[in-house]
């Protein structure tokens, strides 16, 4: 029998065996999955937030101006914009953000890189502890420093309201800028993000080849000269990463600013959303427009990147600068007396929080008359709104709370492994192919809601899921939103430790026509376990204390983080401070558990 | 990078537009749950009670509201359910919204065919007018013993059902020699009162904006008349630079003395997070000379011990002297969701709440909070005696405890109370007025 194939239907057919062929490489269709899934996740919420800028709410300014209940209008542009309290509710807002988030940068670069080269390039003592501690301050909620700060330095004479510890005990004020305001709002995220320096500054550090500055040496050029033209160029890479991943963190900061008294775009938001609920809409796209703007100079930045790669491969040799018998004692009891208040006193003060009769009652300490201490916060089984509790069952038998705390278990491991492995594949598939433009867009997409401000991804979810399918105020929406904003967390990790991998590896895989689920299971997962689970790690710590990020779209008792910031609006220290430590108990051990398993640990990935 | 922008510039731009086409129109007809009300405000609580256990026995019952005690009532209802049904159970949730955020969670829970919360006890007439009302998001239901105790017949009662109303009232920790006889001198020179923050409860700025009507602006204007000409002097210039505006807004001939308090007030006010830490901090014995306006029935939260007392403060209006008003008085509103889960239920609960004592005991047992039905108000200080709520074995231990009684403070404490029309009405002159005002930031004062 004779066949005949027409020219078009040739064509289709080379057509459909290029499809076949393009889809028979894992890598592509992960892709192309992830291009469609990544696309929806990061727009579609942009776009309902956009459209909410346009709409007209009842009851809210723009009804007011327009005399309609309903449609589209601009007018929350043109009033946001021009009209006589713009400077309050947009400028000032705008310019604070800024020098917040620039302010966090410089402290968290300084301490952080500085706490990372002493740690990894001198004979420091105490390296091990300092190593651990100092991450502590990410790890537990951003505004637990906040209020630790608060009750420090609070004074009837500076910033009214009552005493805090210094002034109660000491007598002791601080001038109002250093109590509230800016310098401390910068002060507690500059700590908060640290971490993110410490760990990628000092990643390089630790590999950095020392030859090139002990060159410099020998050729007598001055410490300072070395610094400023070896060191600190090796290191620029790891400091413009700490800009991109604190810039973006904590331009979308609400709880801190919201407890220091700093108005910023966030918090300026939750105050003008009941009056003007599209004009705080536009807000929100302003954060969002900044975190777009990062993104764009991470991309700049990551190009400039690759002419770092060739000095920033490891080198056999490291230099260990000695600080002196007394240095390396002194400046290491100096760090630790740092790492004391900004890691363990919160955690004391948290716990004896919970034993004061009234919130922030230290008549103990003033008298030491036990009868000021009492165990209600933990103990009181029955529902009583007598003596503070506010119908509140005691910590131990609230039933709410170990509600949450299961709600957010559930959260963080299901964020985890959804983030996890998607990103993962993405970190994969993105290494498979590189150089292809769809691998970049994946990429880029995929990373894009990290660099947005947190409470900008919130409030655009709050916007979709709000409406046609409504998922306020159920795990999933909280599940699908931490997903989205974590991803990066694993995909950047996945990444970088992908690329590390030689290609041969699974090419001989290939060869011996293993199929891709055993050579990702059984050879690529393996190799890269430790890498591969901080990128599982990450999401699970970061979503146990999130507020930011899913404070709208819930109510207060779905998670701990929400149910820990109602506790502290209602002034319920006592309680917030027990949710904290329960948090940080939680952290620690899933830390620690992770890392007797599988060698990862949350100091060696941060930042992925 | 660049491609990507430019589609991200773009979906911003159209896609707004696209979606527009989808936007959904306002209902008309009668919701189901307006037709259980409609039938619900004819039975009697016992008939409620019944059709509650046909619907809701073995389920759980969501509810949201301004006050935590939601949360302390339900056990009760419960308990009251299984003296009919002793089979009845019921699991409950009760969420307190911080922020205002009753109204994001409400709207967002509207858009669902059937919500998760059942009912709600909410304050804020204006924004419950504008945004919940008007919109169909809540229904009011008005219980059919609630409506005789009142007088009227519950289908032609016009307004929302009040649980109570609660008072925010002025009070100063009195460690220190300093008093406060006049409304006036919580607007005096480096006088900071401690205040919710008016962007962060709504309520407050109601207070601000009722101020402005006739008779409150008289109290005020009252009040200052009685200042000394050095006090007044003080004054005078911030009250004359507003008398065009308050004529340009349409206010009586006091309005400019209540504008001027406003300004002063706002200019002035240190903001904290919740009533409960302005309390604690009031009856601390290191807040000297501070004071603040807030929820009366905050001093039950008040733990005796070496440096916090309830004998460090005083409620200024109950000082012989005090001349103007003595605090803000507003209600907490009941409402049916109109996508209500259990909708018999949520009407037996509200019905439950302001036509029984027992119901409203999770309120009553603590003064400052006033049913609003005379029943039960009389039947609840009766049983309680606020009126000598200080009284510890006899011996009256805490004066501040002491309340006056709703009739007194209307009377006599010139409690402003709040009113939804009112304050709808001038939300968007006075209140788009306030929204310019400089807030105080204690930074700036240093």
């Amino acid at each position: 029998m004779q066949m005949t194939f027409s020219p078009q239907a040739n064509r289709r057919a080379v057509i459909w065996n290029k499809i076949k062929t393009f889809f028979s490489k894992p890598q592509n269709t992960i892709l192309v999955i992830m291009a469609v899934i990544c696309t929806f996740t990061t727009f579609a919420p942009i776009v309902a937030i956009v459209e909410d800028t346009l709409k007209i709410h009842p009851g809210t300014i723009d009804a007011n101006l327009t005399g309609r209940s309903s449609g589209f209008t601009i007018v929350n542009y043109t009033d946001l914009f021009t009209s006589t309290i713009a400077k309050q509710n947009l400028w000032n807002p705008l310019l604070n953000t800024l020098i917040l988030a620039v302010g966090s940068c410089v402290v968290s670069i300084l301490y952080g890189g500085l706490f990372a080269f002493l740690v990894t390039r001198t004979n420091l003592r105490f390296k091990k502890y300092l190593s651990a501690i100092f991450i502590f301050p990410y790890i537990m909620p951003q505004w637990t420093l906040a209020t630790v700060w608060k009750n420090m330095f609070d004074s009837v004479a500076v910033t009214g309201n009552r005493d805090g510890l210094l002034a109660g005990l000491f007598g002791v004020t601080m001038p109002q800028w250093w109590c509230a305001g800016m310098f401390p709002s910068i002060l507690v995220l500059g700590l908060h993000y640290a971490p993110f320096a410490y760990i990628l500054i000092g990643g390089i550090f630790r590999n950095m080849d020392a030859n090139l500055e002990e060159a410099a040496t020998i050729l007598n050029t001055p410490k300072w000269k070395i610094m400023t033209h070896v060191t600190l160029p090796l290191i620029r890479p790891a400091i413009l990463s700490t800009i991109l991943l604190v810039f973006g963190s904590a331009m979308g900061s609400y709880p801190v600013p919201h407890f220091l008294g700093l108005t910023t775009l966030s918090t300026r938001y939750i105050e003008i959303n009941d009056r003007r609920a599209g004009q705080a809409s536009i807000l929100a796209v302003i954060m969002m427009l900044l975190g777009i703007g990062i993104m764009y100079f991470n991309q700049r930045s990551l190009k400039s990147r690759k002419s770092y790669t060739t000095v920033t491969g490891k080198s056999g040799q490291t230099s260990v600068i000695n600080l002196g018998k007394v240095g390396k004692i002194v400046i290491a009891i100096i760090l630790v007396l740092i790492t004391f208040f900004t890691s363990i006193f919160p955690i004391i003060s948290f716990a004896f929080e919970t034993f004061l009769p009234n919130p922030g009652d230290y008549s103990f300490l003033k008298t030491f008359n036990t009868d000021n201490l009492t165990t209600k916060w933990w103990t009181t089984s029955e529902n009583v709104s007598e003596n503070g509790m506010y119908g509140q069952k005691g910590m131990l038998f609230n039933e709410m709370i170990w509600r949450g705390f299961g709600g957010t278990m559930l959260v963080s491991v299901a964020c985890a492994l959804a983030a996890g492995v998607i990103g993962t594949l993405i970190g994969y598939a993105v290494s498979k192919k590189r150089r292809s433009k769809l691998a970049g867009y994946v990429n880029s997409v995929a990373f894009l809601p990290y660099l947005m401000p947190s409470i900008a991804v919130s409030i655009a979810f709050f916007k979709l899921f709000s409406s046609g399918i409504n998922l306020f105020n159920t795990y999933w929406l909280l599940i699908i939103v931490g997903t989205v904003k974590y991803i990066p967390f694993a995909s950047r990790s996945s990444l970088n430790s992908m690329l590390q991998l030689s290609g041969e590896i699974e090419e001989a895989a290939i060869i011996q026509d293993i199929p891709w689920r055993k050579r990702m299971t059984r050879i690529i997962v393996p190799i890269q376990k430790s890498s591969i689970v901080s990128g599982f790690l990450l999401p699970f710590m970061t979503c146990l204390r999130e507020l930011s990020l899913f404070m709208l779209l819930c109510g207060q008792g779905l998670i701990l983080s929400t149910q820990l910031d109602y506790f502290d609006e209602m002034g319920l220290y006592a309680f917030s401070s027990g949710i904290n430590l329960i948090l940080i108990v939680t952290i620690l051990i899933c830390n620690a558990l992770v890392n007797k398993i599988t060698g990862a640990s949350l100091d060696k990935g941060i930042g992925g | 990078m660049k491609k990507l922008l430019a589609l991200v510039l773009v979906a911003l731009m159209v896609i707004p537009f696209v979606l527009s086409a989808c936007s959904s129109t306002p209902k008309k007809e009668q919701s189901e749950v307006q037709k259980i009300i409609e039938q619900a405000q004819g039975m009697s609580l016992e008939e409620l009670a019944k059709k509650a256990i046909e619907e809701s026995k073995g389920k759980t019952f969501y509810g949201v509201g301004n006050s935590s005690r939601g949360k302390s009532a339900l056990p009760v209802f419960i308990e009251y359910l299984q003296t009919i049904d002793s089979t009845y159970t019921l699991e409950f949730d009760w969420q307190q919204p911080k922020n205002n955020k009753i109204f994001d969670q409400l709207t967002a829970e509207s858009k669902k065919t059937v919500g998760t919360y059942a009912m709600t006890l909410i304050q804020d007439g204006n924004q419950i007018e504008s945004k919940m009302v008007q919109t169909g998001i809540l229904d009011t239901f008005i219980p059919k013993e609630w409506a005789e105790a009142k007088g009227v017949s519950a289908d032609k009662y016009e307004g929302y059902l009040p649980l109570q109303t609660l008072n925010k009232v002025f009070m100063f920790n009195s460690v220190g020699t300093k008093t406060f006889d006049n409304c006036w001198d919580f607007v005096a020179k480096d006088a900071h009162g401690q205040f919710m923050d008016i962007d962060s409860e709504i309520v407050g700025k109601n207070f601000l904006y009722m101020l402005t009507k006739d008779e409150y602006s008289k109290y005020l204007k009252d009040a200052f008349d009685k200042l000394t000409a050095e006090e007044k002097a003080y004054f005078q210039p911030t009250i004359d630079a507003l008398a065009e505006t308050a004529k340009d807004f349409g206010l009586g001939e006091n309005g400019k003395y209540a504008l001027a308090w406003i300004k002063l007030w706002v200019g002035s006010y240190n903001k904290v997070e919740d009533d409960g830490p302005i309390c604690q901090n009031l009856v601390d014995a290191s807040a000297v000379d501070q004071f603040g306006l807030l929820v009366y029935s905050k001093l039950r939260s008040i733990e005796e011990s070496d440096t916090k007392s309830k004998n460090n403060v005083k409620v200024a209006a109950y000082e012989d002297n005090y001349e103007g008003i003595g605090g803000y008085g507003y209600c907490h509103y009941l409402f049916v969701t109109d996508n209500s889960p259990l909708p018999w239920t949520a009407c037996a609960f509200i019905a439950y709440m302001t036509c029984t004592q027992k119901g409203f005991e999770a309120w009553g047992k603590d003064m400052g909070g006033y049913s609003s039905n005379p029943k039960v108000a009389k039947e609840n200080e009766e049983l309680h005696n606020h009126a000598k709520g200080g009284y510890v074995d006899g011996e009256n231990k805490f004066p501040v405890k002491n309340d006056r009684g709703y009739d007194w403070w209307v009377g006599d404490g010139k409690l402003v109370l709040e009113d939804p029309a009112y304050c709808a009405k001038v939300a968007f002159t006075v209140g788009s007025w306030i929204e310019t005002l400089d807030k105080y930031t204690p930074a700036a004062d240093k």
